[in-house]
């Protein structure tokens, strides 16, 4: 076999190949790959489905999203650095964790239903590009605030605010114990917890919108909001509390970012957190619940799935996660035009 | 999502169609700048106009200086804005009984400084490349970025030497142009898988190439030794001009840039910025007239008929699918431009201030204050985004240094002043979003019911007679 110059030989490559499934199929390294891409998969979900939901029933699609979730991981650093004294156990953090996800949603809910009533209000008679416009505009004053006010109380805007990264369990940062033991893999058990997390905001949601009165005026809504008005639901109210809703949502996220070792609480979130946001909403097809559940879990494991590939040296290039995210998103919309679950014909011309 | 520039005119709805259908006769006569898609004639009487009705031989030539008497007073008002400047920063202290006023001082917080001023300069010509796409075509393109990076990485790395074939010695202006075909080239390819989808779709998989080019460019060791912060151009210093006839060429650039001491004997030096302000702003000229030619020509008619029915285009018989995609390579030709300017002026580029998503949000904010759609308004937009910048910067006499002249240090300054121009950027487009949709150029637009230099001509009359 001729062997052409700056190839690899076949049988060499053939070899390497086997080389690199044997490594990867390693139950240890599924395991790593699998759990930690929960993780990631159920705080993209927790972050994009508010997105999801506000376009399915508004078709506007909100830019401001990153900004909510910035703000969120701040008040929650900064309610967690203020309740914990540093003794505080790992049971007393998480309880804590919960208790200020709980306040921050609900203090942030309240706060998009105050921006869509003051600012989006006024041009839902426009072009869907204004509205892109505005909350773009919003998010970027939020983030300058946030800047000066960081800046103000002598914390770092970027990189990120360790001090409430820090409130973190010492347990989460750990590798978990009985997985190690067994497998002799690293994984922090905070993934465990950040999916568990996803699962009950996840199940929150869709008995929100199967059981309850307003989840069921989303999905009409979604389906035909004249049709909804004509009888007799005041849509501009559902409109209000679905975005006051998906504020809240990104708020939460934000909160579980703070803890999360590769983001952390920084003005940086309000763009990369929106773009990732995008991606997995518009992988899913925008407006759809489902969509987002699946697309958050194919983001969540190409991402673990890829920085395992950097991490044990068998790609050399370090921004491999996130060329593969974008490069999911626009293989999706080339061979699907509309997303996994998109309905046809929403959020085009 | 069909984006229409404007919010529905009572123009529109007298004329009872929002298109004009001669098929673009009329862009046989120079017409500047009418973007108004119904292509009203202008019925305003020409009174004290001798020529009109006369055909004598400079009829033509006197009706198109007419024509640009609004595009003269603009290029007029940029040209002489150097003079001006430093004439009003350098106004002595005066005592004026009650107390001393420094009105140098004064002006130099207030005037953007030539550094801003060649920024508006890319910044306005990659908005009008964006609002070429975006406000004529009604296509949002959220990756314009990468067009931008392409142009000012393509000029760097041949000026570095780093890419075969081309030596480094190659001209300015003909890496410049290299750099806006390779441009051209990448927008056809993200055309070609784009252009099927419409609406959030559309601005979506823009955005996501442009952030898979951001990613690789940011982590390629091959552009420079630290790819987080962009390469440097350590070439010889980029000129403007005719290629290989040094007398007719201009070095661009802060420090290297080439200076003139005592011009024709009149005692006025020229800097080195103020050499490279007029170089940049010459190309910015000839980019803004070639997109209004093209804008006017029949081409540029169907961009608009896309824009305002794409299904009533199709039905017409025009393949919309190639009109849009020469309009998107033209549109990332003179952003490749834009970024090669870019670059050449500063020297370096980092990836953060080319191919990153926020750039492409910078031009979409300058798009809008100007007004979408009218191709001139972005550079007016961006005017606006880099005074403020200036202004709420220290770094060349802007607001705070003064105002601690003035009051002495205060925290007030440093949190709220100093730096912050994006916190006052994102108020003031907010509020345009809500209150000025059409942005600054559209809105004279439609209270003087036409283009301003169609409307100029009649409005100087009055005030000759």
């Amino acid at each position: 076999m001729a062997v052409v110059p700056g190839f690899v030989e076949l049988p060499l490559f053939y070899e390497g190949f086997l080389n690199f499934l044997d490594r990867l199929l390693q139950p240890s390294t599924l395991v790593r790959i699998v759990v930690e891409g929960l993780g990631k998969a159920a705080i993209y979900f927790i972050i994009a489905v508010g997105l999801t939901l506000v376009f399915g029933l508004m078709g506007v699609l909100n830019f401001a999203h990153g900004a909510f979730a910035m703000i969120g991981a701040y008040l929650g650093g900064i309610l967690m650095v203020v309740a914990i004294s540093a003794g505080s156990g790992p049971i007393a953090r998480i309880a804590l964790f919960v208790a200020v996800a709980a306040v921050v949603m609900a203090a942030m809910t309240a706060f998009g239903a105050l921006v869509e009533t003051k600012l989006v209000r006024p041009i839902y008679d426009r072009t869907p590009m204004y509205q892109i416009l505005l909350t773009f505009g919003i998010g970027l004053i939020l983030e300058e605030l946030a800047r000066i006010v960081a800046t103000f109380q002598g914390i770092q805007p970027e990189p990120t605010w360790s001090a409430a990264a820090g409130t973190i369990p010492g347990a989460f940062q750990n590798p978990i114990g009985i997985i190690q033991e067994t497998l002799g893999v690293n994984v922090r058990a905070f993934y465990l917890f950040a999916a568990a997390g996803g699962v009950l905001v996840a199940t929150a949601v869709w008995l929100f919108l199967t059981r309850t009165l307003y989840g069921l005026y989303i999905r009409a809504g979604s389906e035909d909001p004249e049709m909804v008005e004509a009888l007799g639901v005041d849509v501009r109210r559902a409109f209000t509390v679905v975005f006051g809703l998906g504020t809240g949502l990104a708020a939460l996220g934000g909160v579980f970012l703070m803890w999360d070792p590769t983001w952390g609480p920084s003005v940086l979130l309000n763009i990369d957190v929106l773009l990732y946001a995008f991606v997995v909403v518009v992988i899913g097809g925008l407006g759809s619940f489902k969509g987002t559940i699946v697309a958050a879990l194919v983001v969540g494991l190409a991402d673990s799935f890829t920085t395992w590939l950097f991490h044990t040296g068998i790609v050399t290039f370090p921004g491999l996660p996130e060329v593969t995210v974008f490069l999911l998103l626009v293989i999706t919309l080339v061979v699907k035009p509309q997303g996994l679950y998109g309905v046809e014909e929403v959020g085009g011309h | 999502m069909a984006i229409s520039p404007r919010v529905p005119r009572d123009l529109d709805r007298e004329r009872g169609r929002p298109l004009r259908t001669d098929g673009g006769d009329s862009a046989v006569s120079e017409e500047p700048e009418t973007d108004a898609p119904d292509g009203r004639e202008t019925t305003t009487e020409r009174a004290g106009d001798a020529t009109s009705s006369s055909a004598d031989g400079d009829h033509w030539l006197r009706q198109y200086a007419r024509d640009h008497v609004a595009h003269g007073l603009v290029v007029a008002v940029f040209a002489l804005y150097p003079f001006i400047y430093s004439s009003m920063a350098g106004l002595p202290r005066v005592d004026l009984m009650v107390a001393t006023v420094d009105f140098g001082a004064f002006f130099d917080a207030f005037m953007p400084a030539m550094t801003f001023v060649i920024a508006m300069l890319f910044l306005g010509l990659f908005a009008m490349s964006f609002d070429f796409i975006s406000g004529y075509t009604g296509y949002l393109s959220f990756g314009h970025a990468a067009f931008y990076g392409v142009g000012a990485y393509t000029i760097i790395l041949i000026a570095n030497g780093d890419v075969p074939v081309l030596p480094a010695e190659t001209p300015f202006v003909v890496t410049m142009v290299l750099g806006g075909l390779l441009a051209f080239a990448l927008a056809l390819a993200i055309g070609l898988v784009s252009f099927r989808l419409t609406g959030v779709y559309f601005a979506m998989i823009t955005l996501g190439v442009a952030q898979v080019i951001y990613e690789l460019v940011r982590n390629w060791d091959y552009v420079a030794a630290n790819p987080q912060e962009g390469p440097t151009h350590q070439g010889s210093t980029p000129e403007i001009g005719i290629p290989f006839v040094d007398s007719l060429s201009v070095s661009i650039g802060r420090l290297a840039g080439t200076e003139f001491e005592n011009v024709l004997g009149l005692g006025i030096d020229l800097s080195a910025t103020e050499v490279s302000y007029w170089a940049i702003g010459l190309i910015v000229l000839l980019c803004y007239f070639a997109m209004q030619r093209i804008i006017h020509s029949p081409f540029g008619r169907v961009m608009i008929a896309i824009r305002e029915n794409e299904e009533r285009a199709r039905a017409i018989g025009y393949n919309v699918f190639w009109y849009k995609m020469v309009a998107f390579g033209f549109s990332g030709f003179f952003a490749g431009i834009a970024g090669a300017l870019f670059a050449g002026f500063r020297g370096n580029a980092s990836p953060d201030e080319t191919f990153y998503f926020l750039h492409t949000a910078d031009a979409l904010i300058v798009t809008i204050v100007g007004g979408i759609g009218t191709l001139a308004g972005p550079l007016f937009g961006s005017v606006f985004f880099e005074w403020l910048e200036d202004i709420l910067s220290s770094e060349q006499g802007g607001l705070a240094p003064f105002l601690r002249d003035l009051v002495g240090e205060s925290i007030v300054i440093n949190s709220v002043i100093d730096g912050r121009a994006p916190l006052y950027l994102g108020i003031v487009f907010v509020l345009f979003v809500l209150f000025v949709p059409n942005g600054l150029l559209g809105s004279v637009r439609d209270r003087i019911g036409g283009t301003v230099s169609k409307q100029l001509p009649s409005v100087l009359d009055r005030y000759r007679r």
